[in-house]
């Protein structure tokens, strides 16, 4: 849920325009006729603009025809893409490394973006020749300047998605499920969809200046969720060591993972906060008993505790604690043991754990990699 | 007499540009085919050169925002 609430936030914040900057041609031209002349001969087209033409209210329809058509298609798409990613049946490292895959590619995206270097420009999906001509041939074609022409237009914008879209078409397929998938797609595109009609609208007030500096911003945003995504797939990954839990767990790197006297101390110094929203940004250490329960609070932004102290040597039964949860963090795993469990909105799930050896410390976290915790075999 | 030349293309900034330059296929007589990749910042044209010549083609490419890289 919180994913596609994400999703349908970026698609309001940014997918709009860098959409509309890749599709607007197409949809400029598939208005009408008269449109395209327009284009061609009252003014030069800048860059990527040629949708820089005086939309009049009678193509308000066409617009949301368009528009129409085109959340029907992205929401097909994801729902194939769900499918792909669900037909493989990924593992938890296989969608460590997808996602990994999927920050590199948003990566990528941003610095080509930015132009920093022409070599990024591979990481865009290119349509064909013989589809560019096709697309082009249906958007000019006079005969076709009724409704048809846009709903079909609009169902083709799937052959050339922007930039932030291929990122979001890489999170549905990491998504592992059709419906999730086809989820996603239609909130981000439901999402683009009334910055991509008000700017269709009222094109003529967004001058090329402001369009690259948004197009920066665009880049910006989409280079910050890059780095979130590689490292919640380095955390996926079972890695002791990511940037979150950097900033997560100051206290446990200045104890030197601490030993039991050591865990009461910063117990005594950083009491534990129960039913906190924000359990991420507390720390919590607790140094726990030598019984073989132990008792992890799952809640909708991580788990409490979230680092745990555990005998080692004899195995460990894991009570996974849910009360109307909503959140990824529902998606437990331990990526070493390869445990991956789906809890109840409400109720108690149980995980045996095997014993482990001394100073064995065990990652797990939800499986976006978003939510973290560790278990220490250190009593 | 048909002539093929490639362009190196300055200014495209998206895939969609290569769609752009494209149009001059269906706008300029005599242009046969115009293939641009935006990755390679590359234009491939067949024309025949007794219906356009080369300065109309750049002129073309610049009316629309891009620079052919001499």
């Amino acid at each position: 849920m919180e994913t596609i609430l994400i999703a349908f936030i970026t698609g309001l914040t940014t997918g709009g325009l860098s959409c509309l900057a890749v599709q607007g041609g197409l949809l400029a031209s598939s208005l009408s006729h008269q449109i395209e002349n327009s284009v061609q001969s009252k003014r030069p087209l800048a860059r990527g603009k040629n949708n820089q033409t005086s939309i009049k209210p009678q193509f308000a329809i066409p617009i949301l025809v368009f528009l129409a058509s085109k959340l029907v298609a992205y929401s097909a798409l994801g729902f194939l893409l769900g499918l792909l990613g669900q037909m493989f049946q990924l593992s938890i490292l296989t969608r460590a490394i997808l996602q990994i895959l999927i920050g590199v590619f948003m990566l990528g995206t941003a610095l080509r973006m930015l132009n920093v270097h022409p070599i990024f420009r591979y990481f865009v999906i290119e349509p064909p020749a013989f589809i560019r001509k096709k697309l082009r041939n249906t958007a000019a074609n006079p005969n076709k300047a009724d409704l048809s022409s846009p709903a079909f237009l609009g169902f083709l914008t799937v052959l050339i998605p922007c930039g932030v879209t291929q990122a979001m078409m890489a999170v549905a397929l990491g998504s592992g499920d059709p419906l999730q998938g086809m989820a996603l797609m239609f909130a981000f595109t439901l999402g683009a969809s009334p910055v991509f009609f008000a700017v269709a609208f009222f094109t003529t007030q967004i001058g090329s200046k402001m369009e690259k500096h948004f197009m920066r911003f665009v880049a910006i945003v989409i280079l910050v969720l890059a780095f979130v995504t590689i490292d919640n797939g380095v955390t996926l990954a079972g890695s002791p060591v990511s940037i979150s839990r950097l900033f997560k767990t100051p206290n446990q790197v200045q104890a030197g993972l601490p030993t039991l006297p050591e865990a009461n101390q910063a117990e005594s110094l950083s009491p534990i906060p129960t039913n906190t929203s924000n359990a991420t940004n507390q720390p919590e250490v607790e140094a726990a008993s030598e019984s073989s329960i132990i008792s992890i609070n799952v809640e909708n932004y991580g788990y409490s505790p979230d680092v745990i102290h555990a005998k080692a040597g004899v195995p460990i039964t894991l009570e996974l604690i849910t009360n109307n949860i909503y959140s990824c963090s529902r998606a437990f795993v331990i990526p070493s043991l390869r445990i991956e469990r789906i809890l109840p909105e409400t109720g108690v799930e149980t995980i045996s754990l095997p014993a482990q050896e001394a100073g064995k410390k065990l990652q797990f976290s939800c499986s976006m990699g978003m939510y973290t915790g560790v278990i220490i075999f250190d009593l | 007499m048909t002539q093929k030349i490639t362009f190196t293309i300055e200014g495209m900034e998206c895939p969609n540009c290569s769609m752009i330059l494209e149009m001059i296929e269906d706008k300029l007589e005599g242009v046969l085919m115009v293939e641009a990749s935006y990755k390679k910042a590359l234009m491939k044209i067949e024309f025949d050169e007794k219906l356009v010549t080369i300065t109309r083609i750049k002129e073309e490419v610049q009316r629309l925002g891009y620079r052919v890289v001499d």
